[in-house]
């Protein structure tokens, strides 16, 4: 298990490293570059030089790139032209917002999504299978944007059940005390994984269920509910634990569409106009950040397939 | 009154369009204390009977009418929930595959106690004790330390004690045993029954013994019911229905299964397959396949009579008179020996010296070398052209390696593999490719070994198109005359794998190999997926081939019987290691290994005379691991004789007759002086 644990961390290093090299020279390759961005299409060459020279800017990009993973292992994203603030400072503020959205839609997913498809499972090819499984297709190729304006236009502007906007203020405490303009948010976004986690659940239960040791568990005299929950739900759960790992990407990616639908004062919204107002900085610091999201969140997926799986933990 | 009584059991299963009336009116009964055997073909209803028992049929099937009496009350009329009670309480199951049977993630401990803590209402704790108890009493080494391994890390016999301690742990009347040793090894096979029987004496339980193995039936059951397509064509004690067969079906089976002694040239082949459940024919279901059928047969079903020695069969005309028996050619021993002894003896395959080891990997994420697996060590054998070689032992003594080095698959780690003199790996690529036409292989496992994307006629056609061999046209013909030297006809061409029954396919397989007309063709397990009446017909055409090809076969099988019959010269492996050639002959009427001898004893054959009165010499324990093989006879750790010489020196290969060589210091007989110009092995 340990062995297990250092090969995978360090393999996530080795993940990082490229993640951030690769991001650190897309953004060079951008054209203008950050000393137009910050000081305008009008600057004078001399005056970008100027720029360039004192933010260390005209240094070749391989030295660029030390300084700043040097100073990102010290925990210093970089500062804000645009924003006059620290990246880190301003990542302080947002992330924890959208962790919240994006954290309890997961949660609330899975939630739904595991004993639905127990449900579909066990009820294969009847007719609630086949409604659970319509929906979940109707579900699974609607982009969240859309989800989203359906839902404000369906639960705000006609039913005024829910505000159309997210909670607006600043802090952690602003978000959580609103959970009436949390709601619409979060459903768009725990429907969308909704979908590809209960096919999932649905077809790792019937694989799990067709097993011989379900028939020995039968023969056993095991009642249907032990079976179900002691023996098979924690095999089934073994390819479960791998997707949502594999699937984080795609939900930080709708959550970054969806906070922008909702007006969402989190990370996502912030990089969308981070990248509008070429705002370098903090571009690269949010995209670092996610990436250390991500890696992470697929190393915690890991321990679980192997806390679950006796076979990855012993080999 | 009988512990059992199963009376006119209908069991359906539904499909897309239709039923299969997969159990068609079966009465069985089982008395206390009594070992009934079950046997048939796949197909024919038998793991059906036992699941209509448990009432744990398919999500599809359902008991459409009879009756399941267990100590006179009606199993099909009670509850779920009450019938829950009596699974694994009553009634206790094995299954045939122990790998696959327990639950992967649940230690063993916790899967045998939670039927305790159900059935008997105890604690955990108490549970747990009773686990450590049953798994003792099943031979578990150290019990109380391997209640918390998880399935992965035994063994499969290992495993299949586990499940038959999960079995018993609460005293079942009756344990239901499907096919409990199909996939094992028959040293462990040996283990597990001689384990059964004894249990079975020990809690005094009744048991059902589900199997297609005449021989495993005839050593332990106390009755046989035999089924076919859904029915029981006849029913009596072992002695009876070995001794006086009435129904064709059951003499025709007994008669397709090859004999240990050798003295069969040519088998008993069942014509045609089953027939289909979800349409059964009216009159006798075994009327088209049958050489007696008339049309009496054909128009009306024949009932199941009881003679005075309580001897049942459905059949009108029953073969208990002589003429009505099956010819079966025999083989003249005298003959047999004198042409193998007298043949053309050209080497067409020679292997000095051979080796193949694999490495085993370590670490995290430097691999590291952590050890060789020694699959095959040091082996030396020589192949006549228009033999046939049989390679003989258990899972893991390197006899599928030894195959794939001798088509070339395989690169030898140290030795050379000589085909007609020259060595198969000192070739470059291009020379080695044309080469590889004359060596082919033939697989064990008909359903995967085909496309199933391919036609037949592409499948056959493929190697020689890869060859370039001939025309289009030339290439078509090849392919219908391939098919009808296998028996098939010219419209397989246009047809799929998934088409065919397992015992076509594996013509079609038999049928690719011989495209390229090559001398020699590996069959590794030929037979070994396919029912016993499919079984023979493949044999005897591997055997006709043979003749008209004039082919050089080796033919790999765990099963002694099969290779007896095709072999004319049977190699014994253990663990790497060839401990033992010889003719048919000399490896089973005069062994000189102590493994040749116990691997002997262990299999089972359909003989109950024989087979209750042998003394058994059961191997104990299980193979060594080949990465740390032990040091000098490799057997010796599971040796009767071994000494501490046996530890320090390898014994070398000596001879005991002209074509007989066995590696061992205290051979069970004695050896001889070489005969010069007969120092072949």
């Amino acid at each position: 298990m340990i062995a297990f644990l250092v090969k995978r961390v360090g393999q996530s290093v080795i993940v990082l490293i490229g993640v951030s090299i690769i991001a650190f020279i897309l953004e060079h390759l951008l054209p203008g570059g950050p000393a137009k961005a910050i000081l305008g299409g009008r600057a004078s060459p001399f005056q970008i030089a100027a720029f360039n020279h004192a933010n260390g800017l005209d240094k070749p990009i391989w030295e660029q790139y030390f300084v700043y993973t040097g100073n990102l292992l010290h925990g210093n994203l970089g500062r804000s032209y645009k924003l006059n603030q620290t990246v880190n400072s301003v990542l302080a503020t947002d992330l924890p917002k959208s962790i919240i959205l994006v954290g309890s839609a997961l949660i609330l997913s899975l939630i739904i999504a595991i004993p639905v498809g127990i449900f579909q499972a066990v009820r294969r090819n009847g007719i609630y299978d086949y409604a659970a499984t319509s929906v979940s297709f109707l579900l699974y190729s609607m982009p969240s944007f859309w989800l989203g304006i359906i839902l404000i236009l369906a639960f705000a502007v006609n039913l005024h059940i829910f505000p159309s906007e997210a909670p607006q203020g600043q802090t952690i405490g602003a978000i959580i005390t609103n959970p009436r303009a949390m709601f619409l948010p979060v459903i768009t976004l725990t429907l969308v994984s909704y979908a590809s986690f209960t096919r999932y659940m649905r077809s790792s239960a019937i694989e799990a269920l067709a097993q011989d040791w379900i028939r020995t568990a039968k023969a056993k005299g095991l009642s249907q509910r032990v079976i179900l929950f002691k023996h098979m739900l924690r095999n089934a759960l073994i390819p479960i634990a791998t997707l949502v790992g594999l699937s984080l990407p795609s939900l930080i990616t709708a959550g970054v569409v969806t906070e922008s639908v909702f007006n969402f004062p989190g990370t996502g919204f912030r990089f969308i106009n981070a990248a509008n107002t070429e705002d370098y900085p903090l571009l690269l610091g949010i995209i670092i950040v996610i990436g250390v999201m991500t890696v992470v969140g697929n190393l915690l997926a890991d321990i679980t397939y192997a806390v679950l799986d006796p076979r990855v933990r012993y080999r | 009154m009988p512990l059992l009584e199963i009376d006119d059991l209908y069991t359906n299963i539904r499909l897309k369009q239709g039923e299969v009336k997969a159990v068609g009116g079966v009465s069985i009964s089982i008395n206390a204390g009594e070992t009934v055997g079950l046997v048939g073909e796949s197909g024919c209803g038998k793991t059906m009977t036992g699941m209509s028992i448990m009432r744990l049929l398919p999500a599809s099937g359902y008991i459409a009418s009879g009756k399941v009496k267990l100590d006179g009350r009606d199993l099909v009329a009670i509850s779920e929930e009450e019938m829950r009670a009596v699974r694994g309480n009553d009634i206790g199951m094995i299954f045939q595959d122990p790998m696959t049977s327990l639950n992967p993630c649940l230690t063993i401990g916790s899967q045998i106690a939670e039927a305790v803590a159900l059935h008997r209402k105890v604690k955990k704790a108490k549970a747990m004790e009773r686990a450590i108890e049953v798994l003792n009493l099943v031979g578990m080494p150290k019990p109380q330390e391997r209640i918390n391994d998880y399935p992965h890390q035994l063994s499969g016999g290992l495993r299949q004690r586990v499940m038959i301690a999960m079995a018993l742990s609460c005293e079942p009347k009756l344990l239901i045993a499907d096919e409990p040793t199909t996939a094992l090894d028959v040293t462990i096979q040996a283990q597990i029954l001689e384990l059964l029987d004894s249990l079975k004496d020990q809690l005094g339980m009744a048991m059902l013994l589900i199997t297609h193995d005449m021989g495993v039936i005839a050593g332990r059951a106390d009755r046989v019911v035999v089924m076919y397509a859904g029915k029981v064509v006849e029913q009596a004690s072992t002695e009876e229905i070995f001794a006086s067969t009435n129904h064709p079906y059951t003499e025709a089976l007994l008669a397709s299964i090859p004999k240990m002694d050798g003295s069969v040239a040519r088998l008993y082949s069942i014509p045609g397959i089953p027939p289909d459940l979800s349409n059964p024919p009216t009159g006798c279901r075994f009327a088209d396949r049958c050489r007696l059928a008339s049309d009496q047969c054909r128009d009306n079903e024949p009932p199941l009579v009881t003679n005075d020695q309580n001897h049942s069969f459905a059949c009108f005309h029953p073969v208990g008179i002589e003429a009505n028996h099956v010819k079966i050619t025999l083989k003249v021993e005298a003959e047999e020996i004198q042409r193998i002894e007298h043949a053309d003896r050209k080497p067409l395959m020679v292997l000095e010296h051979v080796s193949k080891e694999f490495d085993i990997t370590k670490g995290a994420i430097l691999q590291r070398k952590a050890g060789t697996l020694k699959a095959v060590s040091d082996l030396s054998l020589t192949i006549y052209d228009g033999e046939t070689i049989g390679i003989v032992g258990e899972s893991g003594c390197g006899k599928s390696t030894t195959g794939s080095m001798m088509v070339a698959l395989e690169k030898p780690t140290s030795g050379k593999v000589l085909f007609n003199g020259e060595d198969l790996f000192g070739h470059k690529p291009k020379e080695l490719r044309l080469i590889r036409s004359n060596l082919q292989l033939m697989f064990q496992d008909p359903y995967a070994s085909l496309d199933p994307r391919m036609s037949v006629g592409t499948i056959i056609r493929e190697p020689l198109d890869i060859n370039k061999i001939g025309t289009s046209q030339e290439r078509e013909k090849k392919v219908i005359s391939l098919l009808s030297e296998v028996g098939l006809s010219s419209r397989a061409v246009e047809r799929y794998p998934h088409e065919f029954s397992g015992g076509q396919r594996q013509r079609i397989g038999l049928a690719r190999a011989l495209a390229l007309n090559p001398k020699l063709i590996v069959a590794d397990e030929p037979v070994s997926a396919l029912d016993v009446s499919i079984r023979s017909q493949v044999l005897n055409l591997m055997k006709d081939l043979q003749r008209t090809h004039g082919l050089t076969y080796v033919v790999i099988s765990h099963d002694l019987s099969v290779v007896r019959f095709l072999a004319d010269r049977i190699g014994v492996m253990y663990l790497g290691k060839l401990v033992e050639i010889g003719t048919g002959y000399d490896i089973y009427e005069n062994p000189a290994h102590p493994y040749t001898a116990a691997l002997l004893s262990a299999v089972p054959e359909p003989e109950p005379e024989r087979e209750k009165t042998k003394v058994r010499k059961i191997i104990k324990g299980e193979l060594p691991s080949a990465i740390n093989p032990p040091s000098g006879c490799r057997f010796r750790t599971r040796c009767e004789r071994a000494t501490d010489l046996c530890a320090k020196e390898e014994p070398p290969m000596t001879s005991f007759g002209a074509l007989h060589q066995a590696a061992c210091h205290f051979p069970l007989i004695s050896k001889v002086e070489i005969r010069t110009g007969a120092a072949a092995f």
